[in-house]
């Protein structure tokens, strides 16, 4: 294949993969490679060296009693099946399962769909409503941060070229007598399969007894130069007990949060109707209980 | 939230109709025992599946060199000069050509002379070859065109094909932007018009479409010195570009030998196009005296070949009270992207389908076919006659709408039958006319009126609506390409009595090797496995012309059936002798030749030809068809465009997410009028086939061009259905002896494909209850029709 790239890096251990990434700024790692392959062909990311991550050992998904954390390189196909994944974070699980093809679903891994930032990545918003963290290995050590502070625009990361995200932490917490939870995601596109999302949408509720939403995250894809929380939208409905005025306001206000833009997928405008028809929907699913 | 649409209640499994079917009354000839009409293995498909075909891609010799092209990536500009220093000078680089080295003429075009090979003075579209690269790698090859220098100033272009007319637009070529007119004139329309109660303006604005074949473009060039050479080349059309290379190297027709390699997929997309790669090696192959060969990445095949015309289509049609059609002007304006191409055959066709399978007594057609530096408008599956299906079946139901009729009885008024005959250039259609049975049929399948009297009402929030579509498709080639409807077979019979036969048409995918092998079996009585049908080569039947028009199983059956019965004149006497009867008596079918009426009298076919073989006898027969010579006008339309016909209708049920804009095709029952099925498996896969292609064109595939660049070259963003897209999909074929090919076949290829779009666009217009005139009906497109009618509008006006 024609590739503008120089040469390919193996290493063996996560130590020697943040040593090559330390002494070769222009390097870039690589993991299932089925975003960035393509990005190089076409010339949209240039990268001398490539370091393959594959032997590094980033995949795997364990329970701590702090919560669920995934290795960066966890490939989307075991996301979507691993049980404790489905049990807590439904969305995710969702989000993993609709990720491109089958194909692509056994090579991608959540570290590279995040460390890709597109605004249209799937496990995002998922990821966003769960509240993670992430993980970043360098040379000097490892940090975390929220997820939300990974993205800073369209294919962009807070991420300096020496580091590298080694896993996401996913916090579980017990919902607690006579507590609802409901979490889902959904994408639209054109396409019942392989889509990418012209809009995509999670949304974790917690509904207490009395029928307040005690906790509401919601999140969006495609809809801004990164995938976003709708802050406004969930300041709105916290505390509140939902009703048909409420979700109307609701609609309103989630235009605040978004700031889609016009492209070859679809126009703005189409954008901000399918962001309050999925967000329409979520909440009377979650109004009916 | 947005749950997917209920699946149909019949399940997966899709109904078919007419195993046996036949239209009333009408009994067909009786064909001795055999493969006709059966469905045995289709000989390519296990190693097609266990990918052992060997592709263009798959082919190397040693020595062989890549190629690659240096092309323009802005739409129009004057070329100051070009620079390939830089290009020869990278490693591994071989031979950088320009159009200063074409040896014969600089000169691609299809049917006129306004394409060069490679680009001098002007660059008219996106993908004008500046310059040709020949390396010892690919990757090499690449880089070293892209390495090629154009000095372009950049001049205005034309981008849209109405406004190309205006006066002031600039032009594409010297002598405007209207390259041609084409025109259908029938009967007097002011005359009609105060006969019609209602009349519907309208105007279409219809896409085009990439033939997304799953092989993108390739070819080997194999020279032998620099006097003749064999091109290997994943094509439809492997005389075409006999033709071509032969102009461009300056070399005698018989200097240039084609041989079509296993291709993944044309859909017209290798009809025309492949003649410039095949060029281009051939040039690369010439000068440097190496194999070359030249394979298209995705993103270039995309960006660079040739798609199915955008159009411009407006109506007025008028119909009196009852609902009968009065009167249809139609003027045209398509897209022809900066040269011609097979625009003007392309609107031959649109000319003659864009009032349907209708007695309309006044006509009045203008097809304007024209240049603008937009995408190259070429050869693609139904070639002209979707778009207008497209718009004229809409504007039959917008009539319905108008008059309160049902669009199922607004079409069983005006549809040709066996009384109405005359199409709208005046010719009259000779034996069965289906038009009514495939309309009846299909609506059957589809419930139609069941449908209507307790239409579904979703639990959720989707809307269902039901659509039908009813075509007239001229089969084999046009009046105004006579000359090429021929075609050429060769039959070998060997001491083993098995068969190889060689035609002049291709197989692409769509079945014409398995159609060709049943048609051979049948004909020589032997089983489908001892036939061999080898891929077509220049060398070894005469020019067949193209394999496009859905003509490939007719030309090819034909040719191979009189290549039979030549061969019969040395086969039946020696079988006689064997059998002790007179060769009139021979009878050939199941593996046997017996005499007439007495089956037990039998020798097998195998030894017949052993005794051929001893006794020297000339084993090999040529075959030859040539279709009716026909008179047409082609100034005012009128006269017998094509020799026959067939009908087909389509019902497509839709359900609409309105307020995301989602289509979903659930379910699409189709009825084609064959005349006869060769092979009942390939022609349910072609129906299959063309009604998923039609549905992604219909539906999802736009092509989004940015003064003339594509700018989603990538089938990440240009959307062609999956699997989990294919709607239900119900089949009634039926059969009937009238004008046909071999055994009465008529071409199943394009009219799968014609009807389909429209009868989506009339469910979910049907499901939504407001027109839309815009193709394809993506998200965008409806939301967008629905306007302020869209529940959640008003959060539009929140957001500004």
């Amino acid at each position: 294949m024609d590739l503008p790239v120089q040469d390919v890096l193996r290493p063996r251990s996560l130590r020697e993969a943040l040593r090559v990434l330390a002494d070769h700024p222009g390097a870039r790692p690589v993991a299932g490679g089925t975003d960035l392959v393509v990005q190089l062909r076409d010339g949209r990311r240039q990268a001398e060296l490539l370091v393959d991550l594959s032997r590094v050992g980033l995949d795997g998904i364990t329970e701590t009693d702090r919560g669920i954390a995934i290795g960066a390189g966890t490939t989307m196909d075991v996301i979507a099946t691993h049980r404790a994944v489905r049990t807590h974070f439904p969305a995710l699980a969702t989000a993993a399962s609709q990720v491109g093809a089958w194909p692509i679903q056994c090579r991608a891994t959540l570290g590279g769909n995040l460390a890709n930032a597109s605004p249209a990545a799937d496990t995002a918003p998922a990821l966003l409503v769960a509240g993670a963290a992430v993980t970043v290995a360098s040379a000097r050590g490892q940090s975390q941060l929220p997820l939300e502070e990974l993205f800073v625009g369209p294919g962009r990361t807070s991420l300096r070229s020496n580091e590298l995200i080694v896993s996401v932490l996913l916090p579980v917490s017990r919902t607690g007598a006579g507590r609802r939870l409901v979490e889902r995601f959904v994408k639209v596109g054109p396409r019942r399969e392989q889509i990418i999302s012209v809009v995509c949408m999670a949304g974790r509720v917690v509904v207490a007894a009395d029928g307040r939403l005690e906790l509401v995250r919601l999140a969006f894809g495609s809809v801004a130069p990164t995938p976003v929380r709708a802050r406004a939208t969930e300041r709105l409905l916290e505390r509140r007990v939902l009703d048909d005025r409420l979700r109307q306001e609701a609609l309103g206000v989630v235009q605040e949060d978004v700031k889609p833009i016009d492209d070859v997928r679809a126009p703005a405008s189409y954008r901000r109707l399918a962001v309050a028809t999925l967000l329409d929907r979520f909440l009377a699913e979650v109004a009916r209980g | 939230m947005a749950d997917p649409p209920a699946r149909p209640v019949k399940g997966r499994r899709s109904k078919v109709e007419g195993g046996s079917a036949r239209a009333a009354d009408r009994g067909l000839h009786a064909t001795p025992p055999g493969p006709l009409g059966g469905s045995h293995a289709r000989p390519d498909a296990s190693a097609k599946v266990a990918g052992l075909t060997r592709y263009v891609g798959d082919l190397a010799l040693p020595g062989m060199l890549h190629a690659a092209l240096a092309t323009s990536r802005v739409a129009s500009a004057r070329i100051r000069s070009l620079d390939t220093r830089a290009a020869l000078a990278v490693p591994d680089v071989v031979a950088v050509l320009t159009a200063a080295d074409v040896p014969g003429q600089n000169s691609i075009g299809a049917v006129f002379g306004d394409q060069p090979l490679l680009v001098t003075d002007r660059v008219r579209m996106v993908g004008d070859r500046l310059a040709l690269v020949a390396a010892r790698t690919p990757e090499a090859a690449w880089i070293a065109a892209r390495a090629v220098r154009a000095d372009l100033e950049a001049i205005p272009g034309v981008h849209d094909p109405v406004a190309a007319l205006d006066e002031g637009s600039p032009t594409v070529h010297d002598g405007g932007n209207l390259f041609r007119t084409l025109r259908v004139v029938k009967g007097k329309i002011d005359s009609r018009r105060s006969k019609a109660t209602v009349i519907v303006e309208a105007e279409y604005h219809v896409g085009g479409q990439d033939h997304a074949y799953l092989e993108p473009q390739g070819c080997l060039a194999i020279p032998e010195g620099r006097d003749r050479l064999t091109i290997v080349a994943s094509c439809q059309c492997p005389f075409y570009i006999q033709h071509a290379v032969a102009k461009v190297l300056g070399l005698p027709l018989a200097a240039v030998r084609v041989e079509q390699a296993p291709t993944g997929g044309g859909f017209g997309g290798k009809e025309d196009y492949p003649s410039e790669p095949a060029a281009c090696a051939a040039l690369l192959a010439w000068h440097t005296g190496r194999p070359v060969r030249l394979l298209f990445h995705r993103e270039l095949d995309l960006q660079v070949t040739t798609k199915r015309h955008a159009m411009v289509v407006r109506h007025r049609w008028g119909a009196d009270a009852k609902g009968k059609l009065q009167f249809a002007e139609v003027e045209t304006f398509m897209d022809a992207g900066a040269y011609a191409g097979l625009s003007t055959v392309v609107a031959e066709r649109a000319n003659v389908s864009c009032i349907g399978p209708y007695a309309v007594p006044a006509v009045d057609v203008k097809t304007h076919v024209v240049y603008t530096n937009n995408l190259f408008g070429g050869a693609y599956r139904g070639f002209g006659a979707p778009q207008v299906t497209w718009a004229a079946e809409a504007t039959i139901d917008k009539l319905a709408r108008e008059l309160g009729l049902d669009p199922l009885e607004m079409r069983r008024r005006n549809a040709l039958d066996g009384m109405a005959r005359t199409l709208c250039t005046g010719q009259k259609l000779v034996g069965p006319v289906l038009a009514r049975e495939v309309l009846e049929s299909a609506t059957r399948m589809a419930d139609w009126d069941a449908f209507r009297a307790s239409r579904p009402q979703g639990s959720d929030r989707l809307r269902y609506g039901m659509g039908i579509s009813l075509v007239l498709y001229g089969c084999n080639l046009h009046w105004g390409g006579q000359q090429l409807d021929r075609s050429s077979a060769v039959v070998i019979l060997q001491p083993d009595g098995s068969v190889i036969v060689r035609v002049g048409l291709t197989d692409m995918g769509q079945g014409n090797l398995t159609a060709a092998q049943t048609i051979a079996a049948q004909a020589l009585g032997v089983a489908p496995a001892a036939v061999q049908v080898w891929q077509p080569d220049t060398t070894t039947v005469g020019d067949s012309g193209p394999t496009v028009a859905s003509r490939g199983s007719q030309m090819s059956g034909m040719a191979i059936l009189d290549a039979v019965a030549r061969l019969r004149t040395r086969l039946d006497p020696v079988a006689a002798e064997l059998l002790g009867c007179a060769a009139e008596e021979v009878e050939l079918g199941g593996g046997f030749a017996t005499v007439r009426g007495q089956a037990d009298r039998r020798v097998t076919v195998a030894t017949v030809a052993a005794e051929m073989a001893s006794r020297r006898l000339e084993c090999i027969a040529t075959g030859w068809y040539r279709t009716t010579p026909r008179e047409f006008d082609s100034e005012t339309g009128q006269g017998d465009p094509y020799e026959f016909y067939a009908m087909a209708c389509h019902v497509a049920r839709v359900a609409v997410d309105p307020e995301l804009g989602l289509v979903t095709v659930e379910e699409v029952s189709a009825a084609h009028d064959v005349g006869r099925t060769i092979h009942r498996q390939a022609l349910e896969g072609q129906i299959q086939g063309g009604i998923v292609q039609a549905m992604g064109w219909g539906v999802t595939e736009a092509l989004h061009l940015r003064d003339g660049v594509l700018v989603n070259p990538n089938f990440t963003d240009y959307i062609i259905p999956t699997a989990a897209d294919a709607p239900n999909i119900n089949i009634a074929v039926l059969e009937s002896d009238g004008p046909g090919g071999p055994y009465g076949a008529k071409g199943i290829g394009e009219p799968a494909f014609i009807p389909t779009a429209a009868a989506i666009r009339n469910a979910v217009c049907d499901a939504l209850g407001l027109e839309i005139d815009t193709l394809p009906l993506t998200p965008p497109t409806v939301v967008a029709a629905l306007g302020d009618r869209h529940p959640l509008a008003w959060v539009l006006e929140k957001s500004r």
